[in-house]
């Protein structure tokens, strides 16, 4: 009995003091999955994001001196946990990043409430973009539907009506996530009469995809394009390589461009397409200075041969524009303790130009691109990357998305949100 | 000494049979109640509310739901979430069509819909028992999430298949949606599951709650005694299925604020079960001490690293939190296998005679 009320009072503690833990530096949390269905692409990504601040700590001391207290928080891909994540952080944390579409939809509405940004790199809901409607919420360098314009463009070799009478599947995620581009292909399906068939995946069978593939054989599309994550990807290219699907018909969004999932497969997987906006630059400085302060200094929970893959590197590449917001707000307010406000401007200001680019040794690991307080996407395109057996390689040009066509689509869906959300606080002050 | 419960006269048959016929279970409910309505709320946190108060509260109602149909009729159904699920979309339906409607209103009344949908498939409980019941019910959990994910209808036709919940007011303050406070969401919360667990009292131990145990216990005998299973099997699953969808809607409008329709898949169906179970089959207390070791419990325990400073990695507190959560599973399982509630009914009739056993 003594026991049992020792645990009530220590629990009791615990809960008083959960939310109250406040932090010298920067408080950065993450809401990480390093556990559950999800793991095996989310470790990777979470590294390369805890590596670029421990970076920054070792090498610099921080952003403008101050260091960064990164934090994680474990959800599992569970959204239940990553809105406990989400309250149990948000006291003294400058930024939240949600790290799953689930949890971005629970928590985007809380934000204009709480006053805190969400940094959800290359994911969460395309809308997102407009930085009027979403003043709190961060989805750049590019949105989903900046992701299935680019796979359009590559396909159509930048003339968009010569995919007329082709047939195009979407083998997606049967998720909110899997279903973000469905608008935009229909859409674009009907402008340049192309057939689109959606093929979804449930969450269930995303690692017995015989049906879909079976579909996918009687429908013969000219190409597949996959929004996967996790087991499906892997599920995946391995009944695309059973079914002999020809490889260089099937293009994956950057999730789906996973190197573990490929590997599984080696040589039967080359050819295999991934749009994506960050590339791996095993050369690059910064990676040395990782390999130097934390890598080689044991601090970093990443292994030797996940350094140079495609998700580490845009970890790195992530923690990099979170950064860079944080600098961009330090100097504006000339403070170096910034809080959540102050960072939304920071976020909402980056201007990464190639120079830039240059200085942080990151040249080619992401598009340059801008954010205004309309654009908080910065639509800066990407490249394909392309399997060739061991891992994967730019296999194209810079490719840009329609930015004039998204934007026809995003202001009007953007709209509906505020609208079935109102009261909605929209910035009017901002001109675009 | 401190349940001593020599005194306590009973003069008249009513008195007997008055809910609390031991004075200090009353003083202790008291308590009990006096720290759910007053003491919580005036000292929780934000994470406090959002993390522990209400989603234990919303978990007991649908444990209580699911315990009316398997604890007290013996109707095994694996399809809570489910049910569950039709309470929030028709509660979603009703809020977004009639956007003036009562929300307190809206979540009783969608409590209807799912005990419609919960008699439809609780038909099979007619001809079928035990695990082919459960496999039954299973259907309907399978079916109606497909439903939720391909009837677009039922989410507005949003892009992302997925429901958010609007701004409601009620009398001028924000109820439900982004701008309701904490505290606001939790007292309407704690009215309905008041109410409910008023409702399934009263329900249970009277005539109804008889018919349903005589059905469970051995259902030849009871209808050889007069006892009409179809009525009987049929109700529970209406009243059972009324709960839970009551904590649907609860749920999705007063804790979660959007749903995704594989919310409502299998997982949350198992984990209302085992609250149901590890609490105790055939009690209405063991819900709410269900739903604490299952709901709050693993909350609790991820805080208890950072609270002492002990610097192991999140993932390594989740790994650890999943191990001891089982652990105690089976360590209460095993020190009394009918549940939280009977240990505690043994540990009250320990303390009534003590300190004289004998």
């Amino acid at each position: 009995m003594k026991k049992l009320t020792n645990l009530a009072v220590a629990s009791a503690i615990a809960v008083v003091t959960a939310g109250a833990a406040m932090a010298e530096g920067l408080n950065v949390p993450n809401l990480t999955y390093r556990t559950g269905p999800f793991a095996a692409t989310g470790i990777p990504l979470m590294n390369g994001q805890r590596d670029y601040m421990a970076m920054l700590n070792a090498r610099d001391g921080g952003i403008g001196g101050v260091p960064i207290e990164f934090n994680e928080c474990e959800t599992g891909y569970s959204t239940e946990k990553g809105v406990e994540c989400y309250e149990a952080t948000k006291g003294a944390a400058i930024v939240t990043q949600p790290w799953s579409t689930g949890i971005t939809l629970q928590v985007l509405p809380k934000t204009n409430v709480d006053q805190i940004p969400i940094l959800a790199p290359g994911y969460g809901f395309s809308p997102m973009a407009d930085g009027r409607v979403f003043q709190w919420a961060f989805n750049m360098p590019s949105s989903y539907w900046d992701g299935a314009s680019m796979i359009l463009n590559e396909l159509g070799g930048g003339d968009l009506s010569s995919l007329s009478g082709k047939k195009i599947a979407l083998l997606h995620l049967d998720h909110p996530y899997g279903k973000e581009p469905i608008p935009f292909f229909e859409a674009m399906a009907e402008a340049n009469g192309f057939e689109f068939l959606p093929i979804p995946v449930g969450l269930k069978e995303m690692q017995n995809q015989s049906a879909q593939w079976l579909q996918i054989r009687r429908e013969r599309p000219d190409y597949v394009i996959m929004w996967g994550w996790g087991a499906m990807n892997a599920g995946a290219i391995s009944e695309a390589v059973k079914t002999r699907y020809p490889m260089d018909q099937f293009i994956g969004v950057w999730w789906s461009g996973h190197d573990a999932d490929l590997a599984t497969v080696g040589e039967a997987g080359t050819g295999y397409r991934s749009i994506s906006w960050s590339a791996p630059q095993p050369d690059a400085p910064v990676m040395a200075d990782i390999r130097k302060l934390v890598f080689d200094a044991g601090d970093s929970l990443a292994a030797e041969d996940e350094l140079n893959s495609v998700f580490y590197q845009r970890g790195l590449v992530i923690s990099m524009i979170l950064a860079e917001g944080i600098k961009t707000a330090q100097e504006n307010f000339d403070a170096a303790e910034i809080d959540a406000s102050q960072l939304r401007w920071g976020l909402e200001n980056i201007n990464l130009t190639d120079e830039r680019l240059a200085e942080l040794g990151m040249t080619g690991m992401v598009p340059p691109f801008a954010t205004s307080c309309a654009n908080h996407t910065g639509h800066s395109g990407g490249w394909m990357l392309q399997w060739d057996g061991a891992q994967f390689v730019p296999a194209s040009g810079h490719l840009m998305p329609d930015s004039e066509t998204i934007a026809s689509l995003e202001g009007p869906a953007a709209a509906e949100y505020a609208e079935a959300n109102a009261p909605w606080p929209v910035n009017e002050d901002c001109e675009g | 000494m401190l349940f001593r419960t020599a005194g306590q006269f009973k003069t008249s048959y009513l008195k007997d049979q008055t809910l609390f016929p031991v004075r200090q279970d009353a003083i202790l409910l008291g308590i009990i109640l006096a720290f759910a309505w007053v003491i919580f709320p005036l000292t929780a946190s934000e994470f406090t509310f959002q993390t522990l108060l209400i989603p234990v509260l919303v978990y007991s109602l649908a444990a209580l739901g699911l315990n009316i149909l398997t604890g007290y009729a013996g109707q095994l159904s694996l399809g809570t979430g489910a049910f569950m699920g039709v309470g929030a979309y028709a509660c979603y339906k009703m809020i977004t069509i009639f956007p003036e409607m009562n929300l307190l209103v809206a979540v009783l009344m969608s409590g209807l819909f799912s005990a419609f949908i919960g008699v439809l498939f609780g038909l099979p409980s007619l001809r079928i028992k035990g695990f082919y019941l459960a496999i039954a019910t299973l259907a309907a959990q399978f079916f109606l999430v497909w439903l939720f994910e391909k009837w677009a209808w039922l989410y507005n036709y949003n892009a992302s298949g997925a429901i958010q919940v609007p701004h409601v007011e009620m009398l001028g303050t924000p109820v439900a949606g982004p701008q309701a406070a904490s505290m606001t969401q939790y007292y309407f919360v704690l009215v309905v599951v008041t109410l409910m667990t008023i409702l399934a009292i009263n329900l249970t131990r009277g005539t109804q709650g008889r018919i349903w145990k005589a059905t469970r216990d051995m259902d030849i005998a009871a209808e050889l005694i007069g006892i009409n299973l179809l009525k009987s099997k049929l109700t529970a699953f209406a009243v059972s299925s009324y709960i839970v969808g009551v904590s649907g809607a609860l749920f999705v409008f007063l804790w979660r604020g959007a749903a995704e329709p594989n919310l409502f898949d299998i997982p949350i169906s198992f984990r209302i079960l085992f609250i149901a179970i590890i609490g105790g089959l055939g009690s209405i207390m063991g819900n709410y001490m269900g739903a604490i070791l299952i709901v709050a419990l693993p909350v609790v325990l991820k805080t208890l690293p950072e609270t002492f400073g002990i610097p192991i990695s999140s993932a390594t507190v989740e790994h650890l939190n999943v191990m001891v959560v089982g652990a105690l599973i089976v360590f209460f399982l095993i020190i009394e296998p009918h549940g939280l509630a009977r240990l505690w009914t043994l540990i009250r009739e320990k303390f009534i005679i003590w300190p004289f056993p004998h």
